[in-house]
């Protein structure tokens, strides 16, 4: 008896509980600032304007890359609580929770609204050339002097309403291993690494001399799929909504087969372990390909000098100029923290002392052309991972390559797609036509209202 | 209050008290209608009409009528028609797993259970075998993931031993994909399928196994004509819910091999299928129609369970 | 004499053997089935370095740093997610074994026009997998502003076929009606006779169907998936499924590890815990066809 009312009680209390879990979280999250906001507010009553603002900034993110800088370099106005809600990127899981809250967003309290949101290459289109954004020059972003013309075209609408800002700029260069290259090419030197490599022919036969002497040219098959697919003349999806390869994603699928057949390269993902792996002190990969946020991001483990080998790598443009990804802060319209917004994006493309720790303390390329030219022209500066060697340099001529064209809101999908099903022809696990049609069945999954062949 | 009324009729089961068994029920029934039959009757109509995101539109609903199925049912430029070929998959993973699980479950149950065996430390093991089944399953597919993966220990195991000349990529072989999964969902399974069939040889009467003993039967005479023939119920309890297991096959092999039941769609499995349009495009037609394939697949197997049970009343 | 001893002599070596055989299959299938837990805490003792260095068969010294990392990430809230998750599967626990038993009962213990049909109903949508449904149960719940709500996520546990199914197994195989016939001399209320008289004497089964469900519900993923997405009110599985998408450069192995060993660990405890009661439940309620 006893027990059985227990149990009882205790369900209903847990019912309870859980019942409240939605409303009463909400209620003392709303309440929970108050106090420290009166406290804060009484003896500086006069600041009216950012009263009016909302207590909680929701940004979403697909990574923590940003948070990390956010946290170091931006100081958060008093009173206000940054709210993170972060999903992951991959297979789309980011962009499918962002689409649901920015639909919501009219519906949703003035705390839960998302004020601003990260975007990629890949997809920004989606974003820009929509309702969700608004005007970040009506909100006091205006001076976009010092940034790449790219980089504001991308985050713009079709009519030229600039919607954010990134806070780099990403030209990618062919990262290569020194010791490798001077065993493979007899010289370590970016220029003349170059000269030996600028062409896909040049890098197709080196490959050959690396396998000969027990290298792998690239840790994945799809390691150049960028370099390829950023020099394509057509976008994946064109305007009638079919789906085209281009003779630049070809070239890569034959590369890959190439590569995979001959065994200049592993089949595997450009994220996976094994890929990462070589880039470890007894790794025999000789080429990678990656913006500056490269080396942070994806050879962060290798940065770590008992494990990896920092300073036996350098940078050089490579066999095509290209560039990969890159973050933009797009204003969320209905946001509660205009003021605040707008300071964020201001700071990271305007404050100079900001971006020149993003390039001394976190190996970025900014998004600051003026910043970027002084550490180009410094010749005290260089980068430690680089042997020394001044990266902002070489991306600050790279950059001047960059055009934001042939992009569609379906790229991050349809690349990871293809990448993945072609991987399983280059395995040879599957024929040609089994890795096309399950790349094409993938696609009518995710988008269907794409034209498959 | 109504205890007066009740005392009355008193001793067997009566007529009076029937309200209370449908007051009992109800709370079963209602939730079930709520949040069961109304979603699955929400699926169905979704099913007929052309219901998805493209970006941040939304397209539809547009009544389609049966263009959802058609779809579902139109082979590929290979001659494969998708919903087969992952109800196949489905089938192949769950029987890899299955039958495995029953098999030593039932070994490990008879030894359990054997007077003659007399297995010390029976409460260390069964407790044992039946701990993987608290593991998240995505966890524990994560946890093979790096066992096996190219850089992994066992791939480092097998090139030190001279077996590999160099990593074997578990994850792009057909064979070793699903072995894997089927692995992962015997090791899942296996014990809490030993408890389940040991309760139900603890069940049997031990005067029939001592009979069999006088008769002079050997052990293998008497499991298969006295344990095996009444332990038929338990057995079919456990082969329906390894069934309904298997039916819902997901999280295993969609961590495994991070939803594109690689290689070939070889190890994609119906709700993985189901998952993939209910993500990015929010197809709710063409997952509606998918559910309804299905359900149609539960249904025939669910009318089969029926009959096995009925039979025995 | 002599041929009887050694007939005797042959069959006690024969079982002597056999014992061999089995114990060594038992420990062989016992070390498979630590074998992950133990690689868990390996790893999860591991900095991310040496993680990245390959496979090591004993712990290292990073144990503690990794649960500190993993206790106080700032972006993954593990207390919180432990919380959340203790909330939805204990409720549905609860609720799952409370009237999954009251149900069985209602069609164990009384003759009513329809207990047939319900019974064969309940029978007939056992099988059907709860993602066939999933579609509109998500419409339904965005239409009724459910989402990140828990009810959607506990109330359904009302409505369990399986645990029904072992309930009812059980009341045949245990539950005399000549009690329930004494408490109705005795004067106890039909209602009053389940909780006080009644689910006592269900204990075993109830314990176990508690920690089935339970661990059912803290280890679901794909409904909590569909419905939850606000950071503070996550559960273990989502967080760990956000851990696989952090940054390279902070993508700690070993504190990837932490976490799910601390995601399994009160599952572990409650199961090793109650574990003799559980497999003594399992085994009173030996279900009979």
């Amino acid at each position: 008896m006893k027990k059985a009312l227990a149990l009882l009680l205790a369900l209903v209390m847990v019912l309870s509980m859980a019942a409240c879990g939605t409303s009463k979280t909400e209620e003392t999250k709303a309440a929970a600032p108050a106090p420290a906001e009166t406290q804060a507010a009484t003896p500086a009553e006069t600041e009216a304007p950012a009263a009016e603002e909302g207590k909680v900034f929701n940004i979403y993110a697909w990574n923590e890359e940003f948070k990390g800088f956010f946290e170091k370099y931006y100081t958060v106005p008093e009173g206000i609580t940054v709210n993170w809600i972060i999903n992951p990127s991959d297979g789309g899981v980011y962009q499918d929770k962002l689409d649901e809250a920015l639909l919501n967003q009219e519906n949703a309290p003035a705390d839960e609204k998302i004020d601003m949101f990260l975007a990629e290459a890949d997809y920004i289109l989606k974003y820009t050339d929509s309702e969700f954004t608004q005007d970040i020059q009506a909100l006091g972003v205006t001076d976009f002097s010092n940034t790449y013309e790219y980089t504001v075209q991308a985050a713009s609408d079709s009519n030229g309403v600039v919607k954010g800002v990134s806070f780099q700029c990403c030209p990618s260069a062919l990262i290569y291993r020194r010791s490798i290259a001077k065993d493979v090419l007899g010289t370590d030197d970016p220029a003349e690494v170059q000269a030996k490599l600028d062409s896909w022919d040049k890098f197709n036969a080196v490959a050959a001399d690396a396998k000969a002497k027990g290298y792998y040219m690239t840790a994945s098959e799809s390691e150049t799929f960028r370099v390829f697919s950023d020099n394509g003349t057509s976008a994946l999806v064109d305007d009638s909504g079919k789906l085209t390869l281009n003779d630049s994603i070809k070239a890569w699928q034959a590369q890959a087969k190439d590569f995979s057949d001959k065994g200049y390269t592993l089949t595997t993902g450009i994220w996976d372990d094994e890929c990462t792996a070589q880039m470890f002190k007894d790794g025999k990969t000789m080429c990678y390909f990656g913006p500056a946020w490269y080396f942070n991001f994806s050879m962060g483990n290798a940065q770590d000098p008992e494990k990896g080998c920092p300073g036996d790598w350098a940078i050089c443009q490579g066999p095509q100029a290209h560039f990969w990804g890159g973050t933009w802060l797009l204003a969320a319209t209905g946001s509660d923290n205009p003021t605040m917004l707008a300071d964020i994006m201001d700071t990271f493309i305007n404050d100079e002392e900001v971006c020149e720790n993003l390039i001394k303390n976190e190996s970025q390329f900014t998004n600051n052309q003026a910043v970027n030219a002084k550490f180009a022209a410094d010749p005290n500066y260089g980068n430690a991972f680089l042997g020394g060697q001044n990266d902002v340099a070489v991306f600050v001529d790279l950059a001047k390559n960059i055009k934001f064209e042939n992009k569609t809101i379906y790229d991050q999908l349809l690349c990871e797609g293809l990448q993945t099903y072609w991987r399983e022809y280059c395995d040879g696990e599957v024929t040609e036509e089994e890795a096309m049609a399950n790349y094409y069945k993938y696609i009518n999954e995710k988008y269907p209202e794409i034209v498959t062949p | 209050m109504n205890q007066l009324r009740e005392k009355a009729p008193a001793k067997h089961k009566s007529i009076s008290y029937a309200k209370w068994g449908y007051l009992f029920i109800a709370p079963f029934f209602i939730t079930y209608a709520i949040f069961k039959l109304y979603p699955l009757f929400l699926t169905i109509y979704n099913s007929f009409f052309e219901n998805y995101r493209s970006g941040l539109k939304q397209v539809g609903p547009n009544f389609v009528g049966l263009a959802n199925y058609i779809k579902l049912f139109t082979p590929d430029a290979n001659g494969i028609i998708d919903i087969i070929k992952y109800t196949g998959n489905t089938v192949v993973l769950w029987l890899g797993g299955a039958i495995p699980q029953i098999v030593i479950a039932l070994l490990l149950a008879i030894f359990f259970t054997s007077y003659r065996l007399n297995i010390k430390g029976q409460q260390f093991f069964k407790t044992v075998i039946y701990m993987p089944n608290l593991i998240m399953a995505s966890a524990f597919s994560m946890l093979f993931y790096t066992l096996f993966s190219n850089v992994g220990p066992v791939n480092q195991l097998l090139m030190q031993m001279g077996i590999a000349e160099k990593p074997i990529d578990f994850f792009a072989i057909k064979i070793t994909v699903r072995s894997l999964i089927c692995l992962m969902n015997f090791l899942l399974w296996f014990g809490n399928t030993t408890i389940l069939l040991m309760a139900g040889i603890m069940g049997i009467d031990q005067n029939m196994f001592e009979a069999a003993n006088i008769d002079g039967a050997t052990s293998t005479q008497t499991f298969f004509r006295v344990t095996l023939p009444l332990l038929t119920p338990i057995l079919v309890y456990t082969v329906i819910t390894a069934l309904i297991g298997g039916l819902q096959m997901f999280d295993v092999p969609q961590v495994l091999t991070n939803g594109a039941g690689n290689p070939n769609r070889s190890s994609m499995t119906l709700i993985m299928f189901l998952n993939s349009y209910l993500k990015t495009s929010k197809n709710y037609g063409m997952a509606g129609a998918i559910s309804v394939i299905i359900f149609i697949i539960t249904g025939l197997l669910s009318m089969l369970v029926y009959r096995s049970l009925t039979k025995k009343d | 004499m002599n041929r009887l001893s050694d007939e005797n002599l042959r069959a006690r070596r024969q079982l002597k053997l056999s014992r061999f055989v089995v114990y060594l299959i038992l420990i062989f299938l016992s070390v498979l089935s630590l074998f992950s837990f133990y690689m868990l805490i390996v790893n999860a003792s591991r900095s991310n370095a040496d993680l990245q260095g390959g496979f090591r068969l004993l712990p290292s010294n990073y144990f503690f740093k990794n649960l500190k990392n993993a206790w106080t990430d700032a972006s993954i809230n593990v207390p919180r997610g432990m919380l959340n998750s203790f909330i939805i599967a204990a409720s549905t626990a609860v609720l799952a074994t409370y009237f999954s038993a009251l149900t069985a009962y209602g069609i164990h213990a009384y003759d009513f026009k329809l207990k047939k049909l319900a019974f064969t109903f309940i029978m007939a949508v056992m099988v059907i997998p709860n993602q066939v449904s999933a579609v509109g149960f998500y419409q339904m719940c965005v239409k009724l502003g459910w989402t990140n709500n828990y009810l959607p996520l506990i109330l359904p546990g009302i409505a369990a076929p399986i645990v029904f199914f072992y309930m009812k197994q059980y009341m045949e195989s245990v539950l005399p009606m000549e009690i329930v016939d004494a408490a109705r001399v005795d004067g106890s209320g039909e209602f009053r006779t389940f909780n006080t008289i009644i689910l006592p004497m269900l204990k075993p089964a109830l314990a176990v169907q508690l920690i089935f469900t339970f661990v059912e519900s803290w280890n679901n993923y794909f409904m909590p998936a569909l419905l939850l997405d606000k950071a503070e009110m996550k559960t273990v599985p989502l967080m760990i499924a956000q851990l696989r998408s952090a940054d390279y450069s902070k993508f700690d192995m070993g504190k990837v590890y932490m976490f799910i060993l601390l995601a399994i660990l009160p599952v572990v405890v409650v199961y090793i815990f109650l574990s003799k009661s559980i497999i003594k439940g399992v085994t009173a309620g030996s279900v009979k066809g």
